[in-house]
């Protein structure tokens, strides 16, 4: 298994998928430009600016290499060749899913650091009356790292029923705007706003709730912009639904791909 | 080759002869149209998915470029547009709700919606939503006690709001603007309680300093109003000036102002001073306009 992550994560490199997100990260050089002209929170605008860059390149990388890789394999025919070998196509999958999520990790590390930079320069020449809490920048940027792994978990999930991309690619977009809503909608038909919706839709709703990935909890934006406390037991909780959820995902989609006709 | 060469030169130019008039089109567009359609707040938060911060932040970046564009124009035009106000104060509610903490919004909501439209409820009631997330922030309770004392007239709501603000800055400056709202909106004994606990608290010998004076200030002008009350009580008339209690044997001995101002009686029986409680203060009583140094 441990080969096909660092085949996966060979393989993206080469098709030059780095390269291309250094020429997007071109767009932090403008961030304090932008973030100039903010009258009263500079900084926070920075901050603001870069971290939804990150998670932007973050979600483009999630939706095409979670939503192709397996694709491609048995497009290319590849997965004949590979599994061929003394591999079962679970390492196979797991391997594949190991490398785009370390891949991501690595994206998410290196956009971190140039964030970092923006942020200290625009602070430097704009000083903030906020403290600007370093710690929880990594953690939104890891958590943010966490929501689109979970994301390639579901495109992969797709990507093991389906015979073309176009139901991973359009799939994992649609889930990463409704897991995105879920925790309002499920506020919003259980507070007394919602008394005239009827019982039937209240509880399809919150039957989907439960079952479509929560993306809400992951987003700690608020918490790094502002220097606010964040909470550790949410962050405790949101670390163990990711664990739980992926280990679920990838369950279910080893499962499939293990039983899926090859032809 | 040849050709291929002569049609990128034609589209060049023909890019070169629409592009000023294309920028022009889009640049006179009106404000609805500049703006664009913007969905309900409800809306907004589904879309933005988890960029609600730089949603929020472009709304407050695009009222501020069409002010800023706006104020440019009317400056070089004979006939000035007047900014869509209201449309800009929807926008900033709308950012304000995606991001309750963008300072940004309440800053420039409350500086047109008080001077400009006078809003002054509008504007304060955004800038308490606004208290409510940036608990950090001295800068909102200050605007809003602003706003309660100048425009509104409202000293017992500014004295709170500049305690709040003293609280957070921990500046002297604002802790005694609130005891002087506290003492104009009649509340003297109030005042006097919570600036002798800041004086008490206070280690800066200057600040300490300042608090003596303006505490000694309002227990003089305390000293006045149970005189006059006394006066009231005994005799059954208002006093004409507080000399005529300092006469009649009220007020012993005179009271003096520390700021180096002369007290007096309203015709509506307020105590006031001529210094305003500052220094510098002192204008002539004749000319006072009673704006916001009395108290009942």
């Amino acid at each position: 298994m441990k080969t096909i992550v660092a085949i996966t994560l060979k393989g993206i490199f080469r098709d030059k998928v780095f390269q291309g997100i250094m020429v997007t990260a071109l767009m932090f050089l403008f961030i304090p430009i932008f973030a100039s002209l903010s009258m009263r929170q500079v900084t926070e605008l920075t901050i603001t600016l870069s971290l939804s860059l990150i998670s932007f390149i973050l979600l483009l990388l999630s939706v095409f290499l979670g939503g192709t890789s397996l694709w491609k394999d048995i497009e290319r025919r590849y997965t004949f060749s590979v599994l061929g070998l003394p591999l079962s196509r679970r390492s196979y999958l797991l391997g594949r899913f190991g490398g785009t999520a370390l891949f991501v990790i690595i994206a998410a590390s290196v956009l971190g650091i140039a964030a970092f930079c923006v942020v200290a320069y625009s602070s430097s020449i704009y000083p903030s009356d906020r403290p600007i809490v370093w710690g929880s920048m990594i953690l939104c940027i890891l958590f943010d790292a966490l929501k689109y792994i979970l994301l390639i978990a579901f495109a992969f999930l797709l990507s093991t029923v389906s015979t073309s991309f176009f139901l991973p690619v359009f799939g994992t977009i649609a889930m990463f705007v409704t897991g995105g809503v879920t925790q309002q909608v499920y506020e919003y038909i259980h507070s007394p706003a919602s008394k005239t919706l009827s019982p039937f839709l209240k509880q399809t709703a919150t039957a989907l709730y439960y079952i479509i990935p929560n993306f809400g909890a992951f987003d700690l934006k608020l918490y790094a912009i502002y220097g606010l406390p964040l909470p550790a037991n949410g962050l405790l909780m949101t670390s163990a639904y990711f664990v739980v959820y992926v280990g679920l995902l990838l369950s279910v989609s080893s499962s499939i791909f293990t039983r899926r006709e090859m032809r | 080759m040849v050709k291929t060469v002569f049609a990128t030169l034609a589209c060049l130019v023909l890019y070169g002869i629409l592009i000023v008039p294309f920028t022009e089109y889009l640049h006179n567009r009106p404000f609805d149209e500049k703006m664009g359609y913007i969905p309900s707040v409800t809306a907004l938060r589904i879309v933005a998915a988890d960029h609600k911060e730089l949603v929020a932040a472009s709304l407050v970046s695009k009222v501020l470029m069409y002010f800023g564009g706006l104020s440019v124009k009317n400056e070089n035009d004979i006939l000035p547009i007047l900014p869509d106000y209201k449309r800009m104060s929807g926008i900033l509610h709308g950012a304000v709700k995606l991001d309750p903490y963008n300072m940004d919004a309440y800053y420039f909501a409350q500086s047109f919606l008080t001077w400009d439209v006078k809003q002054y409820k509008l504007a304060n009631d955004l800038l308490d939503y606004g208290m409510k997330y940036r608990t950090w922030d001295w800068m909102l309770p200050f605007f809003a006690g602003f706003n309660s004392a100048y425009f509104m007239k409202d000293y017992p709501k500014a004295a709170e709001y500049y305690k709040r603000a003293g609280e957070l800055s921990g500046s002297e400056l604002h802790f005694s603007l609130a005891g002087r709202y506290m003492q104009e909106s009649g509340q003297t004994e109030l005042a006097i309680s919570y600036l002798s606990a800041m004086e008490k608290g206070e280690r800066n010998p200057a600040v300490k300093k300042n608090y003596q004076i303006r505490l000694s200030a309002f227990k003089e002008a305390h000293r006045i109003e149970l005189a006059r009350d006394k006066y009231r009580q005994e005799r059954k008339a208002e006093p004409a000036t507080v000399e005529q209690l300092v006469r009649a044997g009220y007020l012993t001995p005179a009271p003096v102002d520390p700021y180096g101002g002369t007290f007096y009686l309203t015709p509506d029986g307020k105590v006031a001073t001529t210094s305003k409680f500052a220094f510098g203060g002192k204008k002539d009583n004749s000319q006072n306009d009673g704006e916001s140094h009395e108290r009942n």
